[in-house]
């Protein structure tokens, strides 16, 4: 089935080249364009006339170019798409970088949701199955560089066992790269990068404001410790910390 | 043209909704309850340019995916009265979050005008809007409009009737476009629904269901019922959480935020970069780590004090005047006559309805004060500083102004338990409060506490009758939460609107419309039960002989060789005696009696027993009741002869333990009917009332017999 949404290809990478630099530089002009996707001026104007038509972008000729929330989902799409496949090419096939952005670049397009599905799908099982893993993919590694020879097989068995065990009892731990609402101290701000607050909460705080992506300040903490005023999209909200332990926040 | 539309106001909480209702229609209004829930509807009337409209006063909701009971009763209002036209007021000094209801309506297909109401305070903090811009994003007319300044109102008004004579056509595009991926999960859906449509269709604009159902609402699930949909809607949800990583349900949100945002970059200018508005300074100092409390203990002192200091003069005026009606109407018969119509409407009616209206002025004051910090902004506050103590006892921020009431009355304390969205928050507050020593309680203490204690104790007793109260709501809201009200606690998100200078008139129109509710509600109750009690207490009369005893004796005294003064006495003496005797041989006397061995353990005798009963229709009853059953005539609780009485049958342990009792056992016949109204079912109310006589007496008999043994108090 063909959705009404759909754009070609050539589209779809200019809308997510837009988004990008305008994340990145707050404002995108069509050379900026032209030099990361390496075509010529002329062929920028034309690609953005047309999108411009379809209601992606605001576009006239020497403006600045602005996404439209159709183009603005548009890219976010792509861009989970390409995301998802780059993820799947370094982490699982443990292709270069430079390669794997380069392939995930061409097939973002033209995976159908199925098979999208079945990437996120293996992904998350290579992660959860014990019988996969880390020392897992490591061993495909090692199986391809070294024409696939298969020695210590029984043993590799008995150390994932072995290592299921030792993670039951330890419970696990992840590495943390960002903070958590509740962490913050008045004053400090940050972008708000996911919401993991359950059930009607969850969504809830979502209505607010409080979505991806948005800024947040800590403004104060209650008398007693708890709950605390947080400042987002022009107000203020109060959650408790145990809420606020939910989200996930990018200082700045 | 004569022609007659229905008007909805929707919006935020806090964006002057309720102002911009009152300007359109003067005081043209009525409230009522929506059915089944204790949602305040309000309706009013407007006649502009000959078209006539009714208005309605949605409930403010911050969007219609129905989380509230507010949110709920605003959206089946929407989905089932299909209005005509739906204003959408906006706060435009916080325009991102008050679009995002907006756009809600837009995508459900109602026929929307938007008001930016507030738009001089935008205007102040430098933000500029491209209404025509803004406009052809969203699809509707915009009105900026200033509500307490009434700017704006006929401009609204044409805007509203231009919408409302425009013809119908169901929109060509859709309103937010959610990316290539919901928007197959939303046409396999809507696809869906066409081939298993109904007969009739549904009564919804497809999309918007096809939306709604993606985003799990509950509602409308149960409409579903078709297995085909239900399968598509759920295959759908879970590719788009497999594809996200989250509940669709989030991602569309932000999507819509999404759109908002955008059309705001475009059509909003800031001029003027101002960090910190007046609001966020006041709030510095008022919620403050330090000075917070203590501002905030002021404040509750204070509204008490406005509550029963002011509220003072204006009782002594209603005593009086119901006084010298009673004086009045008792004229209308000879002296000495005992016609029961004449005790009917003096002792039961007059003293009834007095009984009731004596209160107003509190009531209506401490609603004032209420509306205030409410409008203000303050109340949101108070349950940011309470909430975690609050959340302690396994209650809600929210939860603590209501229980604070409760020290003035319970009936406006469970009245304002609305305020919690969360049933279970809700019900457990409702069935503590009356555990807060309510005013009416005071008399019994101050006639008590002088009566037994030497002067030193007297200020303790009365701090530990207030503590106990409090340690034992703290303990009952606890249990409650852990038992019949178990579940997980209501998380707190909660705005904390800008600090806002409330109008005159609008506090006023809300102290009225409570007190109002409070009037009819505890009025006609306790009307009904002072009858009742008046009856209770008067029937049966005294057999014929008995009182030709007693009319005897007084021939006697009248007969005998003494000075008027000493007969007038020894008649009064004769009179009390008949009423006492009278008392006791009422069903009040008998009821008493028949529960005496039941009242024993605790200390009591059937008099006791009969002013409790009567402490049934309000809990300051029972001094006026003891004073009846002890025939000292007229008593109140500075009655000094009532007081040697009390000394002279009882000890200082059974006048603690009277206290205890009154303090925890069944709260009065109003806040059960208030209580019953409240929370929608009479079990609930039957819980409160029995829960608590039985856990008074269960506590009045342990620290009486542990007096008793440990010779304490005797």
């Amino acid at each position: 089935m063909t959705s009404t949404y759909a754009v070609s290809e050539s589209m779809e990478d200019y809308l997510k080249t837009i988004f990008k630099v305008i994340n990145k530089q707050h404002v995108a002009r069509p050379k900026d364009i032209a030099k990361i996707l390496k075509v010529s001026a002329p062929s920028v104007t034309g690609a953005l006339r047309s999108l411009a038509e379809k209601e992606f972008i605001h576009y006239s000729p020497y403006d600045l170019i602005t996404l439209t929330q159709k183009g603005e989902n548009a890219a976010k799409d792509v861009i989970r798409r390409h995301d998802v496949l780059q993820n799947f090419f370094e982490k699982v096939l443990l292709v270069e970088q430079k390669e794997a952005d380069e392939v995930a670049c061409r097939m973002e397009h033209v995976v159908s949701p199925n098979i999208m599905d079945r990437f996120i799908s293996f992904i998350e099982f290579l992660e959860i199955c014990p019988r996969a893993g880390e020392k897992w993919i490591s061993g495909f590694g090692y199986y391809c560089d070294h024409d696939g020879k298969l020695d210590n097989c029984e043993k590799c068995i008995e150390l994932t066992l072995e290592n299921l065990r030792e993670k039951k009892r330890k419970g696990g731990n992840e590495a943390m790269v960002v903070k958590k609402l509740n962490e913050l101290e008045p004053g400090n701000k940050g972008r708000v990068v996911k919401v993991a607050v359950s059930g009607e909460t969850g969504r809830r705080l979502v209505e607010m404001g409080v979505t991806a992506g948005t800024m947040v300040e800590i403004e104060k903490v209650a008398p007693f410790g708890d709950p605390i005023d947080i400042k987002v999209k022009g107000y203020h909200l109060s959650l408790r910390k145990e809420e606020a332990a939910g989200i996930t926040i990018e200082p700045v | 043209m004569g022609k007659k539309i229905l008007v909805a106001l929707a919006g935020n909480p806090n964006s002057g909704k309720t102002t911009i209702f009152n300007n359109l229609t003067g005081m043209k209004q009525h409230v009522g309850n929506y059915p089944g829930v204790t949602v305040e509807r309000k309706e009013g009337y407007c006649i502009h340019k000959g078209i006539e409209m009714r208005i309605v006063d949605l409930p403010g909701a911050y969007s219609l995916s129905a989380y509230s009971v507010e949110e709920a009763v605003a959206r089946n209002f929407l989905v089932n009265e299909k209005p005509d036209v739906v204003v959408s007021i906006i706060d435009s000094s916080n325009l991102e979050r008050n679009l995002y209801l907006a756009v809600q309506l837009m995508e459900f297909g109602a026929p929307l005008v938007m008001a930016f109401n507030m738009s001089d305070e935008a205007k102040a903090r430098g933000y500029q809007f491209d209404l025509e811009k803004l406009s052809g994003a969203f699809f509707a007319p915009i009105v900026e409009t200033v509500g307490h300044k009434q700017q704006g109102m006929d401009a609204l008004l044409d805007a509203i009737v231009s919408v409302a004579e425009k013809e119908r056509n169901p929109r060509t595009r859709a309103v937010v476009n959610y990316g290539r991926e919901i928007e197959e999960e939303i046409s396999n859906v809507v696809e869906a629904l066409k081939s298993e449509a109904p007969p009739g269709g549904y009564p919804y604009d497809l999309r918007w269901l096809a939306v709604t159902l993606l985003e799990q609402d509950k509602e409308i699930e149960k409409e579903i019922t078709t297995s085909g949909v239900k399968d598509r809607v759920s295959q759908g949800i879970a590719r788009l959480q497999k594809f996200f990583g989250e509940s669709p349900s989030t991602e569309i949100a932000s999507r819509r935020y999404g759109l908002i945002s955008g059309a705001c970059q475009e059509a909003v200018r800031s001029t003027v970069e101002r960090r910190h508005t007046t609001s966020d300074k006041i709030d510095n100092f008022l919620t403050n780590r330090i000075l917070g409390l203590p501002i905030f203990l002021v404040m509750m002192y204070l509204v008490f004090m406005l509550t029963f200091r002011l509220g003072e003069p204006p009782m002594g005026w209603i005593e009086s005047f119901f006084a010298f009606s009673a004086e009045k109407i008792s004229a209308l018969w000879p002296a000495g006559s005992e016609s029961a119509v004449k005790s009917l409407l003096i002792d039961g009616i007059i003293n009834g309805v007095g009984g009731v209206i004596v209160f107003l002025p509190n009531i209506f004051l401490l609603f004032l004060a209420i509306a205030f910090l409410e409008d203000s902004g303050y109340m949101a506050r108070a349950a940011f500083i309470m909430d975690r103590i609050m959340h302690k006892i396994g209650l809600h921020g929210k939860s603590f102004m209501p229980m604070l009431i409760g020290f003035g009355c319970s009936i406006p304390a469970i009245m304002a338990t609305r305020s919690l969205e969360n049933r279970r928050d809700r019900l457990t507050t409702m069935m503590v409060i009356p555990l807060m020593s309510c005013g009416a309680r005071l008399p019994i203490y101050s006639l008590i506490i002088p009566a037994f204690f030497p002067q030193a104790w007297q200020a303790p007793m009365l701090w530990l009758i207030y503590s106990i109260g409090i340690i034992l709501a703290v303990i009952t809201a606890k249990i409650l939460r852990m038992t019949i009200l178990k579940g997980e606690s209501v998380p707190l998100v909660m705005e904390l609107p800008p600090y806002r200078m409330p109008t005159f008139k609008s506090v006023l129109l809300h102290m009225w419309e409570r007190g109002w509710l409070y009037l009819r509600k505890a009025g006609t109750v306790i009307l009904g039960i002072s009858i009742l009690l008046w009856a209770m207490t008067s029937y049966p009369g005294l057999p014929e002989d008995h009182l030709q005893r007693f009319e005897q004796q007084r021939n006697a005294v009248t007969a005998e060789n003494i000075t008027q003064e000493q007969k007038n006495e020894r008649i009064a003496s004769i009179d009390n005696s008949q009423a006492e005797a009278a008392i006791e041989y009422s069903i009040m006397g008998r009821i008493g009696r028949g529960i005496e061995p039941l009242l024993k353990p605790m200390g009591f005798d059937w008099r006791i027993g009969t002013a409790l009963i009567g402490g049934l229709a309000a809990k300051e009853v029972v001094v006026s009741q003891l004073g009846i059953v002890y025939s000292v005539g007229e008593a109140d609780e500075e009655s000094e002869s009532l007081r040697n009485k009390l000394i002279r049958n009882y000890s200082p342990l059974i006048g603690f333990a009277i206290m205890l009792f009154t303090l925890i056992s069944a709260p009065c016949m109003a806040t059960f009917a208030v209580t019953w109204k409240e929370s929608g079912s009479i079990r609930w109310a039957l819980l409160q009332f029995g829960g608590l006589t039985a856990l008074a007496y269960l506590i009045t008999v342990v620290v009486f017999q542990t007096g008793r043994l440990m010779g304490v108090g005797l």
